[in-house]
């Protein structure tokens, strides 16, 4: 059944864009600040698991290294500059994110060169798996797997812990969260670096499958930015939906209209916003 | 009381004069690859300046104005070699047809508010890109080539010649400095800049936002088409590349460098960009690093640009003339 098969490869794609799409989308929720360089943590999170993955000769060395290093990247940023550029203009926040880009794939280039590398999957998951009477690879199940852990995860920390309560009070009204005593500007700190975090694991997950070269961010940075404009900014169910419309949107797109497929994403977007023009599911007011 | 308005001197329409005297100096005092500069100069000129009306004038910040300058250049090179036109009539349906890719672009697009526009912007500019890299119509990632240029024969003249070819395509920044300053003087300009100061107030007059908003957007466009037109016969050859987020990444850089809100900065800005890249391609593989750097420094500490920078030379030597 090539449908039953295309639907696995929609979730598994939706799984990479959740994991993208929803530090993204928090941080603006937070902050109304938008991240271009997303795309270049979740191609450096691939780089750095290939390195880690020939340093250590383990995918899992790669998988759980590769996120940390990459949030304690993001860490550097916000230090280095973010920080500083809080009391400039949104536009001028998303400028310097842009610039950014530029840097990253330049960066990459130097210190990978341009030829690209892949990763091997974990021998557990090397194999196929029979699914209806066809054979599906047993790693990209495992991506989806990783997808729904990581949002139930996701879940239950924004919605019963207590910096989730913190995080979820500072995307309703800012202003009255600080004025109760939260700590605004470090819970976006510790969203960032999760939402770097994330990003990172995305790039390290997708690098067995997605061929790792520099200028691989800009294609996933853009559909992940489509999620969040079609789920709407600030809230974990507008990323989660989003990422399912669009990674579904992406592959049927693929499929069924091979030569437009880069427009059945834009129309799904078009049509989206039209009737709601602050996306499905919007957490933060839009402004 | 109602004071009179007077309008401060204009230090920048002696940079335009200046930016002209440079070409006028490069077009006679270079030989052919000056000329190829100055024609790529000038290209690049208009491509900002269409920009700097959405950026500098509207405060409409795109991430995707690439789409429309790839746009106007494969419509041109399609009307010229599929339908065999001459360029004279395939430039105007060139920008015809980008202005009609614009406006349908832009009625989604100037819905967004903020943050949202530039994600959409840059969202159309890479279907664009994506549209063209897998279009076979258009040769995919191989692009076209075999585009001609405009017929000067009736002249006398071969366009083929670098010598008129740049002296053509300075003329037509020329035009479009002078149509787009025109523009940013009419009330529709003031609309525009009103609206970038304040957008709620502007709406509780009764103004047609959102109109106004895709008039810039189509017209920024077309504008950008028709230097994609221009491009695509100054190389001959075209590529979905044209399209690509880094295109409309180094555009922004122009505006940026130059000084948003001045066109003729904008222009200087393309003179700067495209002239460092000739120089930095010499020297290093990554000038694209250098780039973003650059980008970087300028968005935190030089909001005015190169033009700003000038506009305030005078005062500063005035004051300091004054201490003296």
């Amino acid at each position: 059944m090539v449908f039953l098969i295309q639907l696995l490869n929609g979730l598994q794609l939706a799984a990479l864009l959740f994991l993208l799409s929803v530090g993204l989308s928090v941080v603006f929720g937070l902050m109304r600040f938008i991240n271009l360089a997303h795309g270049t943590l979740f191609m450096f999170g691939a780089y750095l698991g290939v390195a880690c993955a020939a340093a250590f000769d383990s995918f899992w060395a790669a998988f759980f290294l590769a996120p940390l290093l990459v949030a304690a990247g993001g860490a550097a940023l916000y230090g280095i500059l973010l920080r500083h550029i809080r009391r400039k203009s949104p536009m001028q926040q998303v400028l310097v994110t842009f610039g950014l880009i530029f840097i990253g794939f330049d960066v990459a280039r130097m210190v990978w060169g341009r030829f690209p590398y892949s990763i091997a999957e974990p021998a557990v998951f090397a194999g196929g798996v029979q699914i209806f009477g066809q054979v599906y690879p047993a790693y990209r199940l495992f991506l989806i797997a990783l997808g729904i852990a990581v949002m139930a995860a996701l879940y239950l920390g924004l919605e019963k812990t207590r910096i989730g309560a913190m995080v979820r009070a500072g995307v309703d009204n800012r202003r009255m969260a600080a004025a109760l005593g939260i700590n605004v500007e470090r819970v976006f700190f510790f969203v960032f670096c999760l939402g770097c975090g994330l990003a990172g694991l995305a790039g390290v997950a997708a690098a067995p499958v997605f061929p790792v070269f520099p200028g691989m961010d800009m294609p996933i940075l853009i559909l992940a930015l489509i999620v969040v404009v079609v789920g709407g900014p600030g809230s974990l169910k507008g990323a989660m939906f989003g990422s399912l419309l669009v990674g579904l949107a992406d592959t049927f797109g693929q499929v069924v209209f091979p030569e437009f497929a880069a427009a059945t994403i834009y129309a799904l977007m078009a049509a989206v916003l039209m009737v709601r023009p602050t996306g499905l599911f919007p957490a933060a007011t839009v402004h | 009381m109602l004071k009179t308005v007077t309008r401060a001197p204009d230090v920048r329409d002696p940079l335009a004069a200046a930016l002209v005297a440079a070409a006028a100096m490069a077009w006679l005092f270079t030989g052919d690859f000056g000329k190829e500069v100055l024609s790529e100069v000038a290209v690049f000129a208009i491509f900002a300046m269409s920009l700097d009306l959405l950026v500098g004038c509207a405060g409409l910040v795109s991430l995707g104005h690439a789409a429309f300058f790839a746009l106007g250049a494969y419509a041109v090179a399609a009307f010229g070699v599929f339908v065999n036109l001459p360029m004279w009539m395939a430039m105007p349906l060139a920008v015809a047809v980008t202005a009609v890719a614009a406006a349908a672009a832009g009625f989604f697009a100037v819905r967004l508010g903020g943050v949202f526009f530039i994600m959409m912007t840059l969202a159309i500019g890479q279907m664009v890109y994506a549209f063209f890299l897998n279009s076979r119509a258009f040769n995919a990632d191989d692009g076209m080539a075999g585009i001609g240029r405009v017929d000067f024969s009736f002249l006398a003249l071969d366009s083929g010649e670098p010598a008129v070819f740049s002296a053509f395509a300075v003329c037509a920044a020329v035009a479009v400095f002078l149509l787009l300053r025109m523009v940013a003087r009419s009330p529709f300009g003031h609309t525009l800049a009103a609206l970038r100061r304040n957008e709620p107030r502007l709406r509780s007059l009764g103004c047609p936002v959102l109109r106004c908003k895709l008039a810039a957007f189509t017209l920024a466009g077309a504008l950008a088409g028709f230097a994609g037109a221009l491009a695509a016969q100054h190389n001959g050859f075209i590529s979905p590349d044209l399209a690509f987020w880094t295109v409309s990444g180094e555009v922004l850089v122009m505006v940026i460098v130059g000084g948003m809100g001045s066109l003729s900065g904008a222009a200087l800005g393309a003179a700067l960009v495209i002239l460092l890249r000739h120089h930095l391609a010499g020297l290093t593989e990554f000038w694209v690093f250098y780039l973003g750097v650059l980008f970087v420094l300028m968005v935190l500490f030089a909001e005015g640009g190169v033009a700003g920078m000038l506009s305030r030379l005078p005062r500063k030597l005035h004051r300091r003339g004054g201490n003296v």
